[in-house]
């Protein structure tokens, strides 16, 4: 580096992509924290860098995320306004984090009377003091749990969006099951689809042994006419089991199903060896 | 037929503004244009479809919640979305926790590409992918292993087995051939 500088523009690239470590990456830290010029580097390598998100194969969220988005957002619209937490007044005396502005003692006061007022009230300021900085402590605590609440609401209720089309496809008399077998020579494991055509829902539940690291399973609906559609990625690295519940484009009459081997994070299309299958 | 200003599609700019105003429709607008995109860098990261849909909706209840802290004018929201959507997912996978609402704050994302249109998202993807694809296997490997991995070069040499050296010379190779080629995408786009 000149003048602490990086001296080549990929090096912000490097660093936003995280690969960077030890002395280099505190270099580029402790640099960037005081130039302007180089921190709008950055901002530009971070875009260049994003862009690398494009090479990821297309994946479509399910229908249920954004059902399951709205209806948090339109349920906490329509909830009475949170009320917020008071502080005690006193609390103005107390610097806003990071705004640099310290509590400043007032001066004492002069006189012996003044200065037994002085010797009674300044243990009770700093008293007060600490109370209200403990106050904002657990204010602070108390909003973290808030958060934390919301979003196990959130959980809940994403949970249930599932179930209830769970319960869909599992009652629906279009649903069809269709089991997937080892093609011969290949890793073990079984599977079993249900899927229905009309909702575009498909549920996969099944057992097969770990992918390599550099691999992921793909399940594949492999139409009457047309390519496959991929039906979700997996990787069982923990556990040798899977269970999911995927959306995919509704009206396909399915000619088959099948599990590939791809490289990691799947593919737009199968690439790999069929591992499991299974014909409708 | 030519579009009237009514017909044409609602900036980003414009969508984050009506979310500040707790609109509901925005939102949808927005989630929309990127849901697609960033499903993907999430799925490929974590290889998890239903802890890729719960991040994917994390994302766009904080963009709803802190969607004020986001500057247009000082950023790309695609770019912004993209950063946070790889910050958590990496996070997730190597069971690190970020402190609260760190990467909110890397609100400067300078990306000159379009991507408000899922036809501009498929250029770009396009690019990329050739871009990638004019790379050595290794380096591109390189890459992806410190992109959707979130690997130093320490341990990508682990993971690979190659010396730590030849990692660094080969994903600095890289870099520098992808920023070349984009470049020469972001001019053609601005």
């Amino acid at each position: 580096m000149t003048n602490g500088h990086p001296t080549r523009e990929e090096d912000f690239d490097l660093y936003v992509l995280g690969a960077l470590e030890g002395d280099e990456k505190q270099a580029i830290e402790s640099h960037l924290a005081a130039c302007a010029d180089c921190a709008r580097k950055l901002a530009v390598a971070r875009g260049r860098v994003a862009a690398i998100s494009f090479a990821a194969p297309r994946v479509e969220p399910s229908a249920a995320v954004k059902d399951s988005l709205l209806r948090h957002v339109r349920a906490e619209s329509q909830a009475p306004s949170a009320v917020p937490l008071k502080v005690p007044s006193d609390s103005a005396k107390v610097p806003a984090p990071g705004t640099g502005r310290e509590f400043a003692p007032p001066d004492p006061p002069r006189g012996l009377a003044g200065r037994w007022l002085f010797g009674i009230l300044a243990p009770a300021c700093v008293a007060l003091l600490i109370a209200t900085v403990m106050l904002w402590r657990e204010n602070d605590r108390l909003t973290k749990q808030l958060a934390g609440l919301g979003a196990s609401v959130d959980k809940t209720q994403r949970q249930l969006a599932d179930a209830q089309e769970m319960l869909h496809l599992y009652t629906s008399k279009d649903t069809i099951k269709v089991l997937l077998a080892p093609k011969p020579g290949m890793i073990k494991g079984d599977g079993e689809v249900m899927y229905n055509e009309k909702m575009g829902l498909l549920m996969y539940d099944g057992w097969i042994a770990p992918s390599p690291d550099d691999k992921s399973y793909q399940l594949w609906v492999v139409p009457m006419e047309g390519k496959p559609i991929s039906a979700g990625v997996f990787n069982p690295a923990t556990s040798d089991t899977a269970h999911w519940m995927s959306k995919v484009p509704e009206g396909i009459a399915p000619k088959m199903f099948a599990i590939t081997l791809e490289p990691a994070g799947g593919m737009p299309q199968p690439t790999g060896p069929m591992v499991l299958v299974g014909g409708t | 037929m030519s579009k009237t200003g009514a017909d044409l599609p609602a900036t980003d700019a414009a969508l984050v503004h009506k979310i500040t105003q707790r609109d509901e429709a925005a939102l949808a607008a927005l989630y929309d244009r990127y849901a697609g995109m960033l499903s993907s860098v999430l799925n490929r990261i974590l290889r998890d479809t239903q802890a890729a849909e719960e991040i994917l909706q994390d994302i766009f209840y904080q963009l709803w919640c802190s969607g004020s802290r986001f500057d247009p004018a000082r950023g790309s929201l695609p770019g912004w979305l993209l950063v946070i959507a790889r910050n958590r997912a990496i996070s997730r996978l190597r069971r690190h926790n970020p402190a609260a609402g760190e990467e909110i704050l890397e609100n400067t994302v300078v990306m000159p590409f379009d991507l408000e249109s899922s036809a501009a998202q498929q250029q770009l993807l396009t690019r990329v992918k050739g871009a990638l694809d004019s790379l050595p296997k290794e380096q591109r490997a390189a890459v992806e292993l410190a992109y959707f991995e979130g690997m130093t070069h320490s341990e990508i040499a682990e993971r690979t087995g190659d010396p730590l050296g030849t990692v660094k010379t080969r994903l600095r190779s890289a870099i520098e051939t992808l920023r070349r080629n984009l470049q020469s995408t972001m001019s053609h786009n601005t």
